[in-house]
């Protein structure tokens, strides 16, 4: 019990990330609002920059900038910067997924006037 | 100046894609011509360096002037070369066929459908050439999201389809960044030779000595068959092919799963090397029954459908499942096969929904409409005829070699299910083009083209049509059947050049001890 709870205490972001990621793919398979799949999509993706994010993290360690009196030579003394800057780029390609996303939510909307994935169904085709 | 080459394929697209965007309000009759010159001045640079690799060897380009690992490399291998030529000749065919499909399709949005065409195509040029892992990520982003805007424009079902695209599509893009993500904790690296390095240090003996490698390995494919509709994960990709607009189509269907089986290719020989890739059996006869299935599925639903276009999309999910068997049949023929294979099919696929574009104007591209079509439109028959030739695979054809290097790649793998699945989806094949052509040649054409509602079943209403429909009726004009005949004239010249490809692209690629 005790090794369990140190091994869940050593790799708790492993396990955040991985609930996280299921709930996200959870709302986009089995919501059937279509608003309500694109915020499944959010999370999911967030998951996965959280999962980046905390893999830079390290204890007592600085931040990323050059301090003359660390020098280069411990690279312990400095966090990794480069997941975050990794995902500032997938945070640019999310927000651009969701952008198109919904602009294609609201032309739905706007031709059956419901984003119920199965009332759009049937009306398409009832036609 | 030969030295930035590899930049140059895809700077005049992304500059395009800019000008267009800018240039929409103030030059519209121009935005046509400037998008062709970025087109074709990305295909010049693409042809100039496959010469440039195929007589110097490769070239890797860093962007910035950043050397790996830290910078960003594009690498020019004769591989990554020739796809880059066939992606931006795709591209430029595509483009020069469907001026006139484009106008009627995105009437006033035409500047921007122009802007996000050649993003798509920079996006794919890009996932082609680059050297980095995470830039590949970025790059799957940019050629996606430009493919889910042009695609959602069409019938009525486009929009929810190319919807339901973006939600799949995102979610395979994300599994592939995840396995990159794993990747960096135990290598600390992104670039993709580096990369290769470290996981050969690491892992000598297999990725079975490392679980995070191999689940870095298992994410990674996960993303790219969910990107590439590979059986189990196929759903999006009829809906989103059959429903769109047709020039968006023929970009889009040739090209994504075609370079998602490139990045396949290049993750087993340049990430992974091909022993750890192939490493784990369970994996690889998984992905076996996968691809066997994929085959199986997509011929048999294909022989369901009564559009044109909705058979092919399931003739290209079979074709999906060549390309990824052939990957991991683990000998030298089955990748062979698969690395042809990606050539050949983007080049049949191009060819087809080229055609099919061309009939669902003329005629209308349900087969109750196509009666009649050998005297309508016969050279976009003719046309149809050679794909569909190459597709069944009749040698001298393309899709005849790639078949054979596939089939003796599964034989000598004793994967016999893999190998009664290709010749099963053959015959098929068969049948389903035979089935289009009897229509085309015995079938009376309908009264109202297009409108296919009134029409009858095709093949047995020849009665109330005394005299011969006249030849040419329904043709497109020159400038669609230019590009078109190109295309499936260049199915023969690839049949004819299978040694030298195999002997100048392929066999440089692979390492030299595979069997």
């Amino acid at each position: 019990m005790h090794e369990l709870l140190a091994e869940f205490g050593n790799k708790f972001h492993y396990y955040g990330y991985f609930a996280i990621m299921m709930i996200g793919l959870y709302a986009m398979i089995a919501k059937t609002n279509l608003l309500k799949k694109c915020i499944g999509l959010g999370i999911f993706q967030t998951a996965i920059m959280l999962f980046y994010v905390s893999i830079g993290a390290k204890e007592g360690a600085g931040i990323p900038i050059l301090d003359p009196a660390v020098g280069t030579a411990d690279p312990a003394a400095y966090a990794n910067p480069l997941p975050h800057v990794l995902m500032l780029t997938a945070i640019v390609v999310s927000v651009a997924t969701l952008g198109v996303a919904l602009a294609l939510v609201q032309n739905i909307h706007r031709d059956h006037g419901t984003l119920e994935e199965d009332e759009i169904l049937q009306r398409l085709r009832g036609k | 100046m030969t030295g930035q080459l590899p930049i140059l394929t895809i700077a005049p697209l992304l500059f395009g894609a800019f000008a267009v965007t800018a240039g929409r309000f103030l030059f519209r009759r121009a935005n046509y011509a400037v998008a062709s010159l970025a087109l074709a001045a990305s295909f010049a640079a693409s042809v100039l360096l496959a010469i440039q690799i195929l007589t110097h060897g490769p070239a890797i380009y860093f962007v910035g002037g950043w050397p790996p690992p830290v910078g960003i490399s594009y690498v020019a291998d004769p591989l990554s070369a020739l796809m880059l030529a066939f992606v931006s000749g795709a591209a430029l065919c595509t483009f020069l066929a469907s001026k006139s499909e484009i106008e009627t399709s995105y009437p006033l949005k035409n500047s921007a459908f122009y802007a996000l065409f050649l993003l798509a195509v920079a996006g794919h040029m890009g996932i082609v050439v680059t050297g980095d892992a995470f830039n590949l990520y970025v790059l799957i982003e940019v050629a996606a999201l430009s493919g889910y805007a042009i695609l959602a424009q069409g019938r009525e079902r486009a929009m929810l389809s190319s919807l339901n695209y973006l939600f799949v599509g995102s979610l395979g893009a994300s599994l592939y960044l995840l396995g990159v993500g794993y990747l960096y904790i135990m290598t600390g690296s992104l670039n993709m030779a580096d990369l290769s390095a470290i996981i050969g240090r690491l892992t000598p003996d297999g990725l079975s000595g490392s679980t995070a490698l191999a689940a870095a390995w298992g994410v990674i494919l996960a993303g790219l068959f969910v990107k590439m509709g590979l059986f189990p994960f196929h759903s999006w990709l009829p809906a989103a092919y059959s429903f769109s607009a047709a020039p968006a189509a023929a970009l889009v269907a040739p090209l994504t799963t075609k370079v998602m089986a490139y990045v396949l290719v290049r993750m087993i020989l340049s990430v992974f090397t091909p022993d750890a890739a192939w490493g784990v059996p369970a994996i690889n006869t998984l992905i076996l029954v996968l691809a066997t299935a994929a085959i199986l599925y997509g011929s048999f639903c294909a022989l369901a459908q009564r559009s044109l276009r909705k058979m092919l999309c399931f003739i290209l999910l079979s074709e999906v499942g060549y390309m990824v068997g052939g990957a991991f049949l683990g000998n030298r023929a089955g990748l062979t096969g698969t690395i042809y294979h990606i050539f050949a099919d983007l080049l049949m696929t191009l060819c087809l929904f080229l055609v099919a574009a061309n009939i669902e104007r003329g005629t209308g591209g349900r087969f109750s409409d196509m009666g009649g079509l050998f005297r309508r439109m016969p050279v976009t028959a003719a046309a149809l005829v050679l794909g569909a030739a190459s597709m069944i695979g009749v040698p001298p054809f393309c899709g005849f070699f790639s078949k054979w290097y596939l089939l003796s790649g599964a034989i000598a793998a004793e994967s016999y299910a893999f190998a009664g699945a290709l010749v099963i989806s053959s015959l098929v094949n068969a049948v389903l083009f035979f089935r289009i052509f009897e229509i085309g040649f015995f079938g009376a054409p309908p009264d109202h083209t297009g409108q296919a509602d009134q029409a009858e079943p095709a093949g047995e209403s020849g009665h109330g049509h005394p005299g011969p429909i006249p030849f040419f009726r329904d043709e497109m004009p020159p400038a669609r059947l230019a590009p078109l005949c190109l295309v499936a004239a260049s199915l023969v010249v690839m049949g004819l050049l299978t040694g030298q490809i195999v002997r100048l692209v392929v066999d440089p690629i692979l390492p030299p001890g595979l069997g």
